[in-house]
């Protein structure tokens, strides 16, 4: 069996093995049987092995590495967020997670299917050994950032249920009602998210973020000394720059707020939206802008698999518009606190001193 | 910072759009972003160098007590825990009835934003005068054509095209462009080539490929002409230095953290307090088992 043929088996064995796992999450979402979520666990770590196999073959027969058309970095993506989803259930259990990360998986691999799959050749542009620094570096930060995201947005939907049943709790006994909330919150079962308590997803979202933030100010960097030496400009805010520099600097907010103890319900709305960012950097700006056109002939070619039309770029950040008011609308609290940490938080807090 | 976001967001929509960056508005924000930043390390690190390298060491009972980590511990020595409380540097102060104990490790933590917000300064200082010193050079972002055989006078030094390859791929598309040329500075003569991915640097003076004579390359593989832009940016060196500095601070910020611990020493009895000032959860084990080891010792002497 050739190598190529290799690299598509493997693919294909990948994608029906996160398909499956998706059913089974799905499955485990409505029925809460533990055993769906563990098969569907092991699932997704064989689907893991063979797309490991894929990438492999594929940087061996193509000669480059496997981030560099559409079809390579959207599966090489996956691959970062389902390994950071296996290291995570490494040291805990996460297991649960798996119904958000299966689908989404296999999502990222089905949009690559779709793509030209056949290896393109370097444009002399990309024939560079930061390729095989930068791109890789970029990625993995969008991957602890993805993290970062999912982490906030559980924990915008756990503080919205507790701060709807903890009213309740304390006009059912109304006395020592700090300790009562407090208890009925550890007791609480609320579907999915029960397993973490908000510090731990205030703390998982955080430490993403100090493992992404790093790794995109490094991708922005060897970014712009590879744009030194190829376009003869280290800065020229194009689209793909300017974005990551908005990533960067939502992200910086983040941990301002982090530092300055802000309320954490709205640092994990600025981490969604900072994810936002991120796919508009990985993804958007190539719908809303042919630049491919505005950089110089030469040396076109950098940041190929983006493209696209101004329609369905307009789609597209309609879309990432529209989560964010959804979401700003599903988390809202329903009765205005004069404060925006509710009592259970604050008492819980890990609030680091400084 | 959020206006920055925002306007930088809806530049990078519009075809065009990026004249904003170089607006004069723009840049006042940048500024102003600058100088806040500025003056918010400068305010700051007086007083937390002064708190950092000078701590209080002779502190009260309420002092300790009011750590997150705090406990007392009896039968057990300030020479003991100087002795066994191994990788700190302890430094000691008395008086006449209270000894007491203070060490402390990661300072350089609480200057890793400061740290970071003094490259970003340093890299806008390289902006500046990358923009500043590039003006004034009238070689900076010209095209310079140059025949084939022809040669580009210079300040100082003449460039001289020997020739100009394209190769390409099976699949008919490009592997590579090279222009070989000869660098002439008096009695220097050197020849060189000129990648995509390679441009030539001399005497502060940068050739990059820019276009090239595109008829009848694909059957001779030959240019009757190349086009090199010519760079010159002085503040690469400061920007690059600055972009390093900033990485460096935000991962001191992040991932050095600044523990203290107190030891007093009065009445036969010891009270011990410690604050970290990032995720503290380790640091406080680790201080638990060392007071089980310290009071194991002291009862395993008695």
């Amino acid at each position: 069996m050739d190598i190529a043929a290799l690299e598509h088996l493997g693919f294909e064995i990948a994608l029906g093995a996160y398909l499956i796992s998706s059913i089974l999450f799905i499955l485990y979402f409505s029925t809460k049987k533990r055993r769906l979520a563990e098969m569907g666990f092991t699932l997704v770590g064989f689907g893991f092995a063979f797309q490991t196999l894929a990438l492999a073959a594929r940087w061996f027969y193509a000669g480059y590495p496997p981030w560099v058309n559409t079809y390579e970095v959207m599966s090489f993506f996956a691959w970062t967020i389902v390994g950071a989803y296996l290291i995570l259930n490494v040291r805990s259990d996460y297991r649960s997670v798996g119904t958000l990360v299966a689908p989404i998986a296999f999502a990222m691999l089905g949009f690559a299917s779709l793509q030209p799959a056949n290896p393109s050749p370097l444009v002399p542009a990309l024939q560079s050994v930061w390729l095989l620094i930068h791109v890789p570096i970029v990625i993995l930060s969008y991957c602890a950032f993805f993290v970062a995201f999912i982490a906030s947005v559980l924990y915008l939907f756990k503080d919205k249920k507790l701060s709807e049943r903890r009213p309740v709790q304390e006009a059912l006994q109304p006395r020592d009602s700090a300790a009562n909330a407090a208890r009925a919150v550890s007791s609480e079962s609320i579907g999915v998210l029960d397993k973490f308590s908000l510090d731990q997803l205030d703390d998982l979202a955080y430490k993403s973020v100090a493992v992404g933030f790093p790794l995109l100010t490094i991708g922005i960097i060897t970014g712009a000394i590879w744009a030194e030496t190829a376009w003869g400009s280290y800065w020229s805010w194009d689209p793909k720059e300017t974005w990551s520099l908005i990533t960067w600097l939502v992200f910086l907010i983040y941990l301002h707020a982090k530092t300055q103890n802000w309320s954490s319900s709205l640092a994990a709305y600025i981490a969604t939206f900072g994810f936002m960012s991120v796919i508009c950097t990985f993804l958007g700006v190539g719908y809303v802008l042919p630049f491919l056109e505005t950089y110089v002939s030469i040396s076109t070619g950098l940041h190929e698999y983006v493209g696209g039309g101004v329609v369905a770029g307009t789609v597209f950040f309609f879309g990432i518009l529209g989560f964010m008011i959804l979401l700003l609308l599903a988390t809202r609290k329903k009765p205005p606190r004069p404060s925006d940490a509710p009592p259970a938080t604050a008492s819980t807090e890990a609030a680091p001193v400084r | 910072m959020a206006v920055i976001i925002l306007i930088s967001a809806v530049g990078s929509f519009y075809p065009g759009g990026d004249a904003v960056f170089g607006s004069l508005p723009f840049l006042v924000l940048i500024g102003l972003l600058a100088v806040s930043t500025a003056l918010c390390s400068l305010t700051r690190v007086v007083p937390l160098w002064r708190g950092v390298m000078h701590p209080p060491i002779e502190v009260s009972d309420e002092f300790v007590q009011k750590l997150p980590y705090n406990a007392s511990i009896s039968g057990v020595t300030v020479s003991q825990v100087k002795a066994h409380w191994k990788g700190y540097k302890w430094h000691e102060a008395k008086s006449p009835d209270t000894t007491f104990l203070f060490a402390q490790k990661g300072r350089i933590g609480r200057f890793g934003p400061h740290i970071a917000h003094f490259g970003a300064l340093l890299l806008l200082l390289g902006v500046a005068v990358g923009a500043a010193y590039g003006y004034a050079n009238p070689y900076n972002n010209k095209i310079a054509v140059i025949p084939e055989g022809g040669t580009l006078q210079v300040d100082g030094f003449a460039l001289q095209l020997n020739g100009f390859n394209v190769s390409y791929y099976n699949t008919g598309a490009v592997q590579d462009y090279r222009a070989t040329i000869t660098l002439i500075d008096g009695n220097l003569v050197q020849t060189r080539d000129i990648t995509v991915n390679g441009p030539l640097t001399y005497k502060g003076l940068t050739f990059y490929l820019y276009a090239y004579d595109s008829n009848g390359v694909m059957e001779s593989g030959k240019a009757s002409w190349v086009a090199f832009q010519i760079k010159s940016d002085a503040g690469v060196p400061l920007v690059y230095a600055g972009a390093v500095v900033t990485l460096v601070g935000i991962m001191i910020s992040l991932y050095v953290s600044h523990k203290r611990i107190w030891v007093k020493w009065s009445n036969e009895r010891i009270l011990l307090g410690a604050i970290s000032n990032k995720s503290s959860a380790r640091f406080f084990r680790d201080i638990d088992s060392m007071r089980a080891k310290l009071e194991d010792y002291s009862q395993a002497r008695d």
